[in-house]
C-alpha cells in the first residue's frame, strides 16, 4: 500500500518533471525559431567552441603543454596548426585554451549575474536602509575604473584562475544588481503582488514565485554580456602576462607570441598569433549575436531604450 | 536638484577614497615580505639580501613599524604632497616616471576622442538621413558587430595588416629613435606617424558608440514638433538640419565624448602594449612584469583620478550646455 503510494508519488514528480522539461524544451525551441540568421550563426559557433573545449582530448593528437615537435614548425601533417617556440602543438593549445575562456566567462557571468541579481532583488524588495546602502555600494563599484584596478589587484594577488574569477565577479555584479533592483521595484507595485501578500504569502514565496521569474529574462541577457566582458578581461590580463601560468589560455598564447622577440619580422605570426586572435574574436562575435537576439526576443522595450529601433 | 549635485560630489569623493584605500591596503595584505627575496617558498631556500640592521633601517624608513592607521595617515599626507614613493625599477620617484610617460597617453587619448567623435557624428548623420534604406541597415549591422571586438584585438589586427604585412607604419615607439629633425614640422610629422595606428585603434573601438548615439538622438529629435514647425515655416532643409536638429541632437554626444576619455584610459593599457607605445599603459605593463609595486600603484592612481576627473568635468560642462538639466 505504502509502496504504491510512493510509486504514484514518484510518478507524479516524474510526470511533472517531464512536463516542465518538455515546457523548457518547447520554450527553447520556440525561442530558437525566433532567432535571426545572425543569432543562429552565433549559437552554431558557440556550440562548436563548446564541443572543442569538451572534446579537447579526443580531437587533438598531443597534450597542449608537452614538447612534441620542433620549435616553430609550420602547419603541416604532423601538427595541423604548427608549433610554438617550445615545440608545443598550437591546435592542442587552441582546444584546451577554449576551456579556459569558457570557464572564466561562464563562471563569472553566472556568479555575478545571478548572485548580483539576487542581491538586487532582495534589496529592491526589502527597501529602506539596506536598499540605500546597496545603491551607494553599486554606485561606487560602477564608477571604479575596472580594468586598471583588475590589473593591479591581480598583479598583487598573484595570477590564478580562482583569483581572476574572484576579481572579475567583484567588478561585474553591480550592473545586474542594479537592474534587478529597479525591475523588482516596478514589479512590487503591481496589484497581484499586493493581493498575494494579502492572502498571506510569505516574502520568500513572493520573491520565488512572482518576482524572480519576471526578472530572469533580463538577467539572462545580462549574463551573456557579462560573460563576453569576462572573456575580454581574462584575455587582456593574460595578454599582459597576468594569466594563470599553469594553464594555457588564448590570451596567454597572444602574450607568448607577441613577447617573442622577432615575431613580426618572421612568418611565425601567421600560425602562432592568428589562431588565438581569430578564435577570441569569433567567440565574442557569437556571444554578441546571441545576446542581441535574446534582447530582441525577451524585451522589446529594452531594445528601444538602447536604440535599436529602425 | 541641488541635493543631486551634492550627492554627485559625494559619490566622486567616495570613489576616490575607495581607490586610495585599495591602493594602500593591497601591498599590505599581499603575501610575502618586501624585504625578503624568496626564490622558492616551497623548498625554503629564502635568499636574504639584507642584514638585520638594514632591514630595521628600511622598516623604520618606510614607517612599517607603525600601527596601520598611522601608516595610512602618512600615506595620505604624502599623496597630498604629490609624493607617490620611489620606483624600484627606474630608481626615480614615481611621479617623475609617470610625468615622462603621461603626455604620450594624453596625446593618443585626446586625439582619438576628437577623431572618433567627428567620424561617429558624420556617420550617424549619414545614417539618420538615409534612415530605413539599405545603406543605413547595412551600416548599423556592421558597426554593431564591429563594436564587439575589443580594442586590443583590433589593435593586433591593424598591427598585423599595416605594420607587418604592408610595412607602412613603425612597429613600436612614439618617435624614431636618434632622429635628427629638420624642423618643428618634421618632428610633429614623426610623432603623428607613430601615433597614427594607436589612435585609429582607440577611435575605432569608440566609433560605434558615438555613431549609434548620434543616429538615435537625431531620429528622436527629427520626430519632434518643432522640426515640423520649422519645415512648415518654409525653412530650407539645410537650416532645419543644422540649426534645429543637429544642435539639439548633439548634446548627448558631448557628454559621451567626455565619458569616452574615461573608458579609453582603461583600454589604453592594452592598446599601448600592442603597439609598444611609451605611455602610462606601457609603463603599467612593464611595472607589472618588473613587479615594481610603487610604480604600479602610482600609475593606477593617475589613471583612476584622471577617469574620475573627466567624468566630473563632463557633468559640469553638460550643465553649462544644457540649462534644462540644472533647473
Amino acid at each position: 500500500m505504502t509502496k504504491s503510494v510512493e510509486v504514484s508519488g514518484n510518478n507524479n514528480i516524474f510526470s511533472s518533471l517531464r512536463a516542465s522539461a518538455g515546457k523548457i524544451g518547447k520554450t527553447i525551441a520556440s525561442t530558437f525559431s525566433k532567432f535571426s540568421a545572425e543569432g543562429k550563426i552565433g549559437i552554431f559557433g558557440l556550440i562548436c567552441i563548446l564541443l572543442m573545449a569538451a572534446l579537447a582530448p579526443l580531437i587533438t593528437l598531443y597534450p597542449p603543454q608537452k614538447i612534441t615537435g620542433d620549435s616553430l614548425e609550420a602547419p603541416g601533417t604532423a601538427h595541423i596548426l604548427g608549433t610554438d617556440e617550445l615545440g608545443m602543438d598550437i591546435w592542442s593549445q587552441i582546444c584546451y585554451g577554449a576551456r579556459m575562456s569558457l570557464l572564466i566567462g561562464l563562471a563569472v557571468a553566472f556568479i555575478s549575474g545571478f548572485g548580483g541579481g539576487a542581491v538586487g532583488i532582495l534589496a529592491g524588495y526589502m527597501g529602506g536602509f539596506v536598499d540605500l546602502a546597496l545603491m551607494r555600494v553599486i554606485d561606487v563599484t560602477m564608477a571604479l575604473p575596472s580594468f586598471p584596478l583588475l590589473i593591479v589587484i591581480s598583479a598583487f594577488l598573484g595570477p590564478s584562475v580562482f583569483n581572476v574569477i574572484f576579481i572579475l565577479v567583484l567588478f561585474s555584479w553591480a550592473k545586474p544588481a542594479r537592474i534587478a533592483r529597479s525591475q523588482t521595484l516596478s514589479i512590487k507595485k503591481n496589484n497581484y503582488i499586493v493581493a498575494a501578500r494579502n492572502y498571506g504569502a510569505k516574502p520568500f514565496y513572493i520573491l520565488r514565485r512572482h518576482i524572480f521569474p519576471e526578472v530572469l529574462p533580463v538577467l539572462f541577457i545580462l549574463v551573456i554580456g557579462i560573460s563576453s566582458h569576462a572573456i575580454i578581461a581574462e584575455a587582456g590580463l593574460a595578454f599582459l602576462g597576468l594569466g594563470d601560468p599553469t594553464s594555457k589560455s588564448w590570451g596567454m598564447m597572444l602574450n607568448n607570441a607577441t613577447s617573442f622577440k622577432s615575431i613580426y619580422f618572421t612568418p611565425y605570426w601567421q600560425w602562432w598569433l592568428l589562431p588565438p586572435l581569430f578564435m577570441l574574436i569569433g567567440l565574442l562575435l557569437c556571444l554578441a549575436f546571441i545576446g542581441r537576439d535574446m534582447e530582441r526576443i525577451f524585451d522589446p522595450k529594452l531594445m528601444i531604450k538602447k536604440g535599436f529601433q529602425s | 536638484m541641488a541635493r543631486d549635485r551634492n550627492s554627485f560630489l559625494f559619490k566622486f569623493m567616495l570613489t576616490l577614497l575607495v581607490i586610495i584605500v585599495i591602493n594602500f591596503f593591497l601591498p599590505r595584505i599581499m603575501p610575502g615580505d618586501p624585504f625578503s627575496m624568496t626564490s622558492d617558498i616551497d623548498s625554503g631556500d629564502e635568499v636574504i639580501v639584507m642584514t638585520e640592521q638594514q632591514r630595521l633601517y628600511y622598516t623604520e624608513y618606510y614607517g612599517l613599524h607603525l600601527p596601520l592607521h598611522e601608516q595610512f595617515v602618512i600615506y595620505i599626507k604624502n599623496l597630498i604632497k604629490g609624493d607617490l614613493g620611489k620606483s624600484i625599477y627606474y630608481k626615480m620617484s614615481v611621479i617623475d616616471v609617470i610625468r615622462l610617460h603621461l603626455p604620450w597617453t594624453m596625446l593618443i587619448v585626446l586625439a582619438s576622442t576628437v577623431f572618433s567623435t567627428i567620424a561617429g557624428v558624420i556617420l550617424g548623420i549619414f545614417s539618420a538621413k538615409n534612415r530605413k534604406k539599405g545603406s543605413d541597415r547595412l551600416m548599423m549591422a556592421g558597426m554593431i558587430a564591429f563594436a564587439e571586438i575589443p580594442s586590443f584585438l583590433l589593435g593586433l589586427i591593424l598591427l598585423l595588416i599595416f605594420n607587418v604585412y604592408l610595412q607602412l607604419f613603425p612597429l613600436a615607439g612614439a618617435v624614431t629613435p636618434f632622429a635628427v629633425y629638420g624642423g618643428l614640422l618634421d618632428h610633429i610629422w614623426d610623432i603623428a606617424y607613430h601615433a597614427f595606428l594607436p589612435v585609429m585603434t582607440l577611435s575605432f573601438a569608440q566609433l560605434t558608440g558615438v555613431y549609434l548615439l548620434t543616429r538615435n538622438s537625431l531620429i528622436t529629435v527629427t520626430s519632434k514638433d518643432y522640426i515640423r514647425t520649422a519645415r512648415s515655416k518654409g525653412l530650407g532643409e539645410k537650416i532645419v538640419w543644422n540649426r534645429h536638429a543637429l544642435r539639439n541632437a548633439l548634446l548627448p554626444v558631448v557628454t559621451r565624448a567626455g565619458f569616452m576619455i574615461g573608458i579609453m584610459m582603461g583600454g589604453v593599457v592594452l592598446v599601448e602594449s600592442v603597439f609598444s607605445y611609451p605611455g602610462v599603459g606601457m609603463l603599467l605593463r612593464s611595472a607589472v612584469i618588473a613587479r615594481d609595486y610603487p610604480l604600479i600603484q602610482g600609475v593606477l592612481l593617475v589613471i583612476a583620478v584622471s577617469i574620475l576627473v573627466c567624468n566630473f568635468l563632463v557633468d559640469k560642462i553638460y550643465c553649462k550646455l544644457d540649462p534644462r538639466v540644472s533647473i
